[in-house]
């Protein structure tokens, strides 16, 4: 599986905001051992897209969005933003472009801090750098709160007072507060009820469009993936295998993997057949990778280049669809 | 035709809480055949988990049971009042969602699928441990005679999941109750579950019951279908006919409210408003109606009892969707811009448009 | 609220998703978790203790350590309640001033504690690092210390007055409050509020004292009662070997000291009054510290994850 190679960057595109190139990232985990959580992968956003992020665990795709966002340690590679190198930005200089950049985590309680009013946690951005006056006014926060939908009369309340759903709205608001161009969201509906969900997705897209934000949206979930995102890149232990337009990938997906997954989800997608799902097997482990393309122990056409050779990403013609193997599946593009 | 293999009878389940009496079921009823495969569908607070527990008799001290519950002829809540053995575990099984708690994380794995056939069918140490092995290979684990001396962390989610259903398969059950059992493993090692459990039940001709709040599961795999909303069963039918052609309006707006695969990407969504219920004070209307379309006064002063054809397709809703009934109900409420509830309406295509 | 500024109006979608009050109620805290009587109770003794104990140069009680007010060796009578010592002393008037003692040393103690040890632990759970390694091994090296010894150690090499006994066992708390603050402040450190906190933009103090320190303040403050009521029972347990507060004036007296005064065999037997009189004015002040504390933690636990 690749990630190598750096082909799916749109050079030539003057509207990306960032630019991901060969992202490493690594974890120690004792006694010299590393768990290669993301391994050279590159990828470009435009500003006002969505590019969705999907794969199974393990496959790397929170850390890559939490790297972005220098959460966690980046061994090597380079994240650009509008000049800025993310990756090697430190201290001041890095604390000072958090603004931009915000995220809405997995874990909607958890999220917020159990002891403060949510007044206080949506306005903790403001209060952190001011804005324009050189302070807030109770005005932008009761306009946050109505906009994602929680009545500002509650303001007082603390987070277990609210539900799940509701408690992710609040982190939209708080995300929301510093005005970002870019919003990371890491499974964002992944701990919601079914119901609440598509309410919650709205609600993203809704602040999307009024906002003009760009968003990085993950998830293992292909349909909600799907229905949020412009642009998709499909992960597997911590490499891309296949990055594109979202209807078009699903439509002619071309890697084994990608196959795999839609074939596998209950309601199978109508573009690929379900025996793509048969892969057996175990993920392999991070720690000691498979060499040549990650995913050649569980793959059904995998013959021995597969074992030794990385393959590489590269484009279909003049599309926007990427994908990294040596023996794609052959699909028939509708004209 | 034959007596149904389980007959749930009004089956009501009470618990104290810090936050007064919560009233978890409310006449919950179930007809199960023999060598069938029932999904039960809903979200958090439906029900769902607690309709599970009742049967298997794992519900605390301090929970207040009323109704029937008839298994193969026998009173399953005597049972439980008597404290009898050798019946759960046996002849009603049951798989939990987080293979991580369901087994000991001190014990081996071959250990705790033995433990059930001594305790239960009274078989030796050796003999049990050799009849684990071949559980453990029925269930598909690779190299069961090495696993079976492996603790569960040695084991990834799904091989783990696997060694669950081996020991709750291990003393042969008619019915298998299966909670959530995908929820925390990743889709592909999904698949591969449920056809282990498909291709088990064929086998073994055994009757599952398969709660989960993913649709898409419910719909791949059972032969019928339930929806839980606060306590109750709100709809039951053939599978294809719920997704299709469903009645009540909870089944409608959340099949609606489902990004679906098929869909072109940035498809608008339309949410259900607001949150179910907290079933602290006993209905005294339809618990739906506060975020129903469809809504009309009546609906807010009596409880709908369930009609429909019984055994085909059933529900519980004063206008249901998909009908004349319902369709008049929703123009009302679309003409006036809110539903008898005061909810807001703006006009939409579907429920039976 | 602005006056109908369509930028401010709610957004909702087509399919009518109310967005403001209404359906999206918020549930009520139908039942509010109490305290209880029994914190009620607990709490009124602590604080009947303290007025009394603060206002003892003015209650009209005998000087506690003027000899035969009464008969010597009395048992609890209604002009002394709790009865008199062998030199004649009023057992009940010595009980109340020792309170004083002994709740300023428990005070101190834990305040030290909390105050020191909570710092350095909730650092060393923050900052990780080298900086958690040599704080880590200090409290370490600082437990592994027979705590008895250490005591006597400190108190036997200054001069015993109330500052250098309250410091001691200050000194002495310090390790293991610190160690519970670290544990704390590593739970909190991860949950996610934190991680946005800093995504934020906010720096580290602001995060350790806006985010974390009101989380680990609770059960901080639940050890503190505890706490306090073990720090009580330390400074007895030094007056038993003789290293509590040196001197026999008014402002010397604690409950250990007093306990140790007639607890000998023959003084059980004869005069029982005295040292159990003091005894139990120190159990019930320590049960209700640690029941109290108890409370408190069970009342301020609320749900914190959505898993």
């Amino acid at each position: 599986m690749a990630g190598s190679g750096t082909a799916p960057l749109r050079d030539d595109n003057p509207n990306v905001l960032v630019t991901v190139t060969d992202l490493e990232v690594e974890f120690p985990v004792g006694k010299g051992a590393v768990v290669h959580a993301v391994s050279g992968i590159s990828f470009d956003v435009a500003e006002g897209e969505t590019l969705g992020i999907v794969g199974e665990s393990g496959c790397g795709k929170s850390t890559v969005a939490k790297s972005i966002i220098r959460l966690n340690d980046i061994k090597s590679g380079s994240i650009d933003y509008q000049g800025h190198d993310l990756a090697k930005l430190e201290g001041e200089a890095l604390r000072k472009i958090r603004p931009d950049l915000q995220m809405i985590f997995q874990d909607p309680i958890s999220s917020l801090n159990p002891r403060r009013k949510i007044r206080d946690v949506i306005s903790e951005g403001l209060a952190v750098w001011g804005d324009e006056q050189g302070s807030w006014s109770q005005d932008r926060i009761e306009e946050l709160m109505m906009a994602v939908g929680i009545d500002p009369k509650f303001g007082d309340r603390r987070a277990h007072q609210f539900s799940g759903g509701q408690c992710q709205r609040i982190g939209i608001a708080r995300a929301l507060a510093l005005d970002p161009k870019v919003m990371i969201c890491d499974e964002p509906v992944s701990a919601l009820d079914v119901s609440v969900q598509a309410q919650v997705l709205n609600l993203l897209e809704d602040m999307k469009q009024r906002y003009g934000l760009t968003l990085l949206f993950i998830s293992h979930d292909l349909s909600v993936v799907k229905n949020v995102s412009d642009r998709i890149i499909v992960m597997y232990l911590g490499k891309a295998c296949e990055i594109g337009n979202a209807d078009e990938l699903y439509e002619h997906p071309r890697h084994p993997y990608t196959r795999a997954l839609l074939a596998s989800i209950p309601e199978p997608a109508p573009t690929v057949d379900p025996s793509d799902g048969d892969i057996e097997g175990e993920l392999p482990s991070a720690i000691t990778p498979p060499a040549g393309c990650r995913f050649n122990t569980r793959c059904q056409h995998a013959t021995d280049i597969c074992f030794t050779e990385e393959p590489q990403m590269q484009r279909i013609g003049d599309q926007d669809h990427y994908f990294a193997c040596h023996h794609p599946v052959e699909v028939s593009v509708s004209v | 035709m034959a007596d149904p293999q389980l007959t749930v009878r009004d089956l009501t389940v009470r618990f104290p809480t810090t936050r007064g009496v919560v009233e978890a079921l409310n006449g919950v009823n179930i007809d199960l055949e023999k060598g069938q495969m029932l999904g039960i569908v809903g979200e958090s607070g439906s029900g769902k988990s607690v309709t599970a527990k009742t049967l298997m008799n794992l519900l605390p001290r301090t929970a207040e049971v009323e109704g029937e519950v008839f298994f193969e002829g026998q009173d399953v809540r005597k049972l439980a009042a008597e404290g009898k053995e050798h019946f759960w575990g046996v002849e009603m099984t049951m798989v939990f969602q987080d293979p991580m708690t369901s087994l000991n994380p001190v014990k081996k794995c071959g250990e705790q699928i033995a433990e059930t056939l001594r305790y239960h069918l009274g078989r030796g140490k050796q003999e049990a441990l050799e009849e684990a092995v071949d559980l453990l290979g029925q269930v598909g684990l690779p190299d069961p005679k090495k696993r079976v001396h492996q603790y569960p962390h040695e084991l990834s989610g799904g091989l783990r999941q696997r060694v669950v259903i081996a020991m709750a398969l291990a003393c042969q059950p008619s019915l298998l109750i299966a909670d959530e059992p995908t929820t925390a493993v990743d889709v592909t090692v999904q698949r591969n579950l449920l056809n282990l459990l498909d291709k088990l039940r064929e086998e073994r001709g055994m009757s599952m019951i398969l709660i989960t709040h993913d649709l898409g599961v419910a719909r791949g795999r059972c032969d019928d279908v339930a929806v839980m909303y606060a306590g109750r069963i709100i709809e039951r039918s053939a599978t294809e006919t719920l997704f299709s052609d469903s009645r009540h309006p909870y089944t409608d707006a959340l099949l609606r409210s489902i990004p679906r695969i098929d869909q072109p990407s940035h498809t608008r969504l339309e949410p259900i408003p607001g949150r179910p219920p907290e079933l602290i004070t006993p209905p005294v209307q339809c618990a739906y109606a506060p975020r129903c379309r469809f809504a009309q006064p009546n609906c807010l002063e009596e409880i709908p009892d369930v009609q429909g054809v019984k055994g085909m397709h059933e529900f519980a809703c004063f206008h249901p969707a998909n009908t004349d009934r319902g369709r008049e109900a929703l123009a009302t409420n679309v003409a006036a811009g809110k539903s008898a509830a005061g909810l807001a309406i703006t006009g939409y295509a579907g429920g039976g448009a | 609220m602005s006056d109908h500024d369509p930028d401010l109006e709610p957004v909702h979608d087509d399919a009518g998703d109310v967005v403001v009050a209404g359906i999206d109620e918020l549930p009520d805290d139908a039942v509010k978790k109490t305290l209880g009587w029994a914190f009620w109770v607990c709490l009124a003794w602590l604080g009947g203790l303290v007025a009394v104990a603060m206002l003892a140069p003015f209650l009209p009680i005998e000087d506690p350590t003027e000899f035969r007010v009464g008969p010597t060796n009395e048992g609890p009578s209604w002009s002394h309640w709790f009865g008199t010592d062998k030199a004649g002393r009023d057992v009940f008037a010595r009980a109340v001033w020792g309170a004083r003692i002994s709740l300023v040393v428990g005070f101190f103690a834990i305040t030290f504690g909390l105050v020191v040890g909570g710092t350095l632990g909730m650092l060393a759970g923050f900052l990780r690092g080298w900086v958690d390694q040599v704080i880590s091994f200090i409290f370490f090296a600082v437990l592994s210390f027979p705590a008895l010894v250490l005591a006597i150690l400190i108190v036997t090499s200054v001069e015993r007055s109330l500052q250098t006994v309250s410091l001691t066992l200050g000194v002495l708390s310090v390790a293991p409050v610190g160690r519970l603050a670290r544990a704390q402040t590593l739970v909190f450190a991860e949950r996610e509020f934190v991680h946005a906190a800093r995504v934020i933009g906010a720096k580290n103090g602001r995060i350790l004292v806006r985010e974390l320190l009101p989380n680990v303040l609770i059960p901080m403050g639940a050890l503190g009662l505890l706490g306090m009521g073990v720090a009580i029972v330390a400074e007895g347990g030094l007056a038993f070997l003789g290293l509590s507060i040196a001197g026999e004036n008014a402002g010397s007296l604690s409950w250990g000291k007093l306990i140790n005064e007639s607890r000998s065999i023959r003084d059980l037997q004869n005069i029982p009054h005295v040292a159990f009189s003091i005894i139990g004015v120190m159990f019930l002040t320590i049960l209700s510290l640690n029941f109290a504390g108890d409370r408190v933690r069970e009342y301020t636990d609320v749900r914190e994850t959505a898993f």
